[in-house]
């Protein structure tokens, strides 16, 4: 029974991300036109030639009405094929598969430091409420809110990498080539990329525990005569943890968008970067297909966020 | 020019070699707990070992465009593309003029026809053995092939004779002397013709050379790495086994991974970061002269700039040293002409004609009907040294009554709208990087059909017989008084605003020896060898 409703969940919810695809693609491939640049005179290169530009303009197909263009590019990637990047030749697919790994990678282990780090410090803001340390740790949560991550890595690097040399500066290893390597590599991206997560996750914790405690049946529950730290992890936590699931689907989906700049800040060669210099370039293909890889892993984190949270608490309606 | 006047380094390396392995061990310890000891001890980390097997990492600033020399089209794809490609012609380091490379010597016999001479014994890296044929196959491909975007460097060439297993007649439709330095650049670059043909045409992404490295991979926008390859004789003297090159955008990211010992060798850096470097004990600088301008291009359709006068007016109004110390961080040389003093066709006579001068400026903006000044729309790019550069000229402008507004955007945005079919803009603030022959760079930059000559207008009188007239002589003297007389016509009709050439910054970490820079400003890594 429940599965058949889950299952039906899925289906439709798939079916509702295929509009989202289609629009989120046609904006991209708008905003892509709206750039006043020219990939044809990038290819041609120094020594271009009105004639060669033109040529290269033909052979490409960016003479081509825009509705004709996008069209192709749709019924391309309807049939699976991303098509190839206009300046290096390399199939999108070949290279999303490259870099996407390393911005998960990182994105993720962003995630679980929020989460590591983020947890402890909301139930201890929650069970002190209003004290000193409540304060003191909520007030380097709005902090954690406002530091900019780029700015953090850079410090990061500085402390980390330049002066105290554990960790590497720049670079990345792919975590199928070694994944142990991948996580050295990782480690300072993701600390630039979690202070925001940590600070996110530790407020709403609290105030989501402070408001549980005050309800009426944690009183019903101190009344029983069950201890406070009984109620707080069986009780409590049990609660708080739609919220807190609905919290960290939506954290993962920020830190994916942010890592964009903390690429450039640690050269990793992931989806981010590939992005910005797509877009510096004019190469509309590889921005199309990132972006793509981009919405598709938001939408499968929603949904994957949305069924745990039935899980969690059955009372949610799978409609 | 002293080659080794900006050269300083410091001795004190231990600490970049001994210091990340302990960092690994105290990360490790940090995680031993969490993850599987096993799979995390495995010493798969390794510095690179120093002597002839070592690999050399560098920090590049761009993912090339291509590694076929004939459909490359950004001028940051040489640095990668040399290693793996022996050219025909080779230059000087610090003048630039020609020497030997897989031709061995070359002669005009007259003034239409260029013989040269292979060097035998060279292979490339199949197997294929160069010679005469091989080089027909690429020069032919080259200036014939749909997809080249080499077509007009050999643009004088008419036909390609093989007259022995190592002679190859180059027959010429006109007089093109500048033909040696052109085979020093990418229409020299010779590509084995068997991968030519085993791969339809398509080199790119499986290039094979006759250069001392052998293609190994290419990550996009991550690292192109090469090794050695074995069977090497010729002059360079390379004592690495690989190279790898890391494709790091961002300049502060590449001086970093040079610091931390990611990479030993990092370029293109920006003059800023010159002082820092200095300041840095573990690292040697280099920041030497390139043939890079910073300037302004003029649409001379356009009013006023259709009025000679006015765009003299520009050229007085600029101070050039100010703009190198400002707006360069001083890594930089103030530009009177096309050319560096240190290059060969340097013309110290033209370089005089226009010296720091707001009177004179506004007087000839007076004569030219403009009492009160002019308004110009301004175009320029919009990261930050660019900016600052832009900064610096709108106030020096603003002394003279040239007035207006800069509108910035990408590199390639703002190029294509001044270039391209838009035409926007009086003058873009941008750069020449610069052609090994300085023939090829006149004529892109001021022939009337010419992409960068904005407003496709004719060049002056006697700009076309002089450059002609460059060309037609093998003999360097000779060329160099037909070059000063092109520059004189360039400059005396003010057809450019040049402004200063940038300074080829490197760093390298203390390990590495024998590397020197070179005028063209894209580092070569011939004599390069580890230090253990």
């Amino acid at each position: 029974m429940v599965t058949r409703v889950k299952q039906r969940m899925v289906i439709s919810r798939l079916l509702q991300a295929l509009p989202i695809l289609v629009l989120a693609t046609f904006i991209v491939f708008c905003l892509m036109q709206l750039i006043p640049g020219d990939v044809a005179v990038t290819l041609a290169g120094e020594n271009a030639s009105v004639e060669r530009i033109a040529e290269i303009r033909q052979a490409y197909g960016l003479d081509q009405p825009f509705f004709v263009q996008y069209g192709q590019w749709l019924w391309q990637a309807a049939s699976g094929d991303l098509g190839t990047a206009l300046l290096s030749g390399e199939p999108v697919a070949q290279t999303i598969a490259r870099t996407f790994p390393n911005t998960l990678l990182v994105a993720v282990y962003a995630t679980l430091l929020s989460i590591v780090i983020g947890v402890p410090l909301g139930i201890l803001a929650a069970t002190r409420s209003g004290s000193k340390l409540d304060g003191g740790i909520m007030g380097a949560a709005s902090l954690g809110v406002a530091l900019p991550n780029f700015w953090f890595g850079m410090i990061l690097v500085l402390f980390f990498a330049l002066t105290l040399r554990w960790f590497p500066a720049t670079g990345f290893v792919s975590p199928f080539e070694d994944f142990s390597q991948a996580l050295w590599y990782a480690t300072l991206p993701a600390l630039a990329l979690c202070t925001n997560g940590i600070a996110e996750v530790a407020r709403q914790l609290r105030s989501s525990l402070v408001e549980i405690q005050s309800s009426q049946h944690v009183r019903t529950l101190h009344a029983k005569g069950l201890s406070p730290a009984r109620i707080l992890w069986l009780h409590g936590l049990k609660n708080v943890s739609v919220n807190l699931l609905t919290v960290v689907g939506l954290l993962f989906n920020k830190i994916l968008a942010a890592t964009v700049v903390v690429e450039a800040v640690f050269a990793i060669p992931g989806i981010g970067s590939s992005i910005v210099n797509a877009v510096l370039q004019g190469d509309f293909p590889v921005v199309q297909g990132a972006v793509l890889a981009m919405v598709v892993t938001v939408i499968v984190v929603n949904l994957l966020t949305d069924l745990l949270c039935t899980l969690l608490d059955p009372r949610i309606n799978a409609s | 020019m002293n080659h080794h006047d900006n050269h300083y380094h410091n001795d004190d390396d231990d600490l970049i070699i001994n210091g990340v392995p302990m960092g690994r061990r105290a990360f490790l310890g940090m995680l031993s707990g969490a993850v599987a000891a096993g799979t995390l001890m495995s010493p798969s980390w390794s510095w690179a070992q120093a002597g002839g097997q070592a690999t050399l990492t560098v920090s590049a600033p761009a993912n090339p465009s291509s590694l076929d020399p004939a459909t490359g089209g950004s001028g940051s794809d040489h640095v990668l593309l040399f290693p793996m490609y022996d050219t025909l012609v080779n230059w000087n380091p610090a003048t630039l003029s020609a020497t030997p490379g897989l031709a061995q010597k070359w002669s005009f016999p007259d003034p239409k026809t260029l013989v040269l001479e292979l060097r035998p014994g060279v292979t490339f890296h199949d197997g294929t053995p160069f010679n005469a044929e091989a080089v027909k196959t690429n020069i032919d491909r080259s200036r014939t092939a749909e997809f080249s975007n080499i077509r007009q460097d050999l643009s004088s060439v008419d036909q390609v004779e093989v007259s022995g297993e190592h002679v190859v007649t180059l027959h010429l439709k006109n007089p093109d002397s500048a033909l040696p330095l052109i085979l020093s650049d990418r229409a020299g670059m010779m590509v084995s013709p068997k991968a030519l043909a085993d791969n339809n045409n398509r080199v790119d992404r499986n290039p094979v050379g006759a250069g001392f490295m052998r293609f190994q991979k290419w990550d996009d926008g991550s690292e192109v790495a090469m090794t050695r390859y074995a069977d090497y004789n010729g002059p360079n003297k390379l004592a690495v086994g690989a190279i790898s090159f890391k494709i790091i955008t961002d300049s502060a990211t590449r001086l970093r991974s040079v610091m931390s010992g990611q990479a030993q060798m990092a370029y293109h850096l920006d003059g800023r970061q010159k002082q820092m470097i200095e300041r840095l004990p573990t690292l040697q600088g280099f920041a030497d002269p390139t043939i890079y301008c910073y300037q302004f291009y003029m649409n001379m359709a356009r009013k006023p700039l259709d009025d000679v006068r006015v765009r003299q007016a520009i050229n007085y109004a600029v101070d050039r040293e100010t703009f190198v110390r400002v707006a360069m961080a001083g890594a930089g040389e103030p530009a009177y002409m096309n050319l560096p003093k240190s290059h060969w066709a340097y013309d110290p006579e033209t370089a005089k004609l226009y010296s720091h001068d707001p009177d004179k400026a506004r007087a000839l903006l007076k004569e030219a009907g403009h009492a009160d000044g002019i308004e110009l729309d301004l175009r320029g790019y919009n990261d930050q040294s660019s900016v600052q550069m832009q900064e610096v000229l709108m106030e020096q402008f603003s002394k003279v009554g040239i007035r207006g507004r800069f509108r910035t955007g990408t590199i390639a945005d703002m190029s294509a709208a001044y270039f391209g079919q838009e035409k926007a803009g009086h003058m873009l603030l941008s750069a020449w990087t610069g052609r090994p022959d300085p023939s090829l760079s006149y004529s892109l930059l001021y022939s009337g059909t010419s992409y960068f000559n904005a407003g496709q207008v004719k060049p002056p009188e006697g700009f076309d017989q002089a450059l002609l007239d460059s060309r037609s002589s093998d003999d360097q003297s000779q060329r160099q008084q037909a070059l000063a007389r092109v520059q004189r016509i360039v400059m005396e009709n003010a057809l450019v605003v040049p402004l200063a050439f940038r300074q080829s910054i490197v760093a390298t970490t203390a390990q590495v020896q024998g590397f020197e820079n070179n005028l063209l400003g894209k580092p070569k890594f011939n004599n390069v060898s580890l230090k253990a």
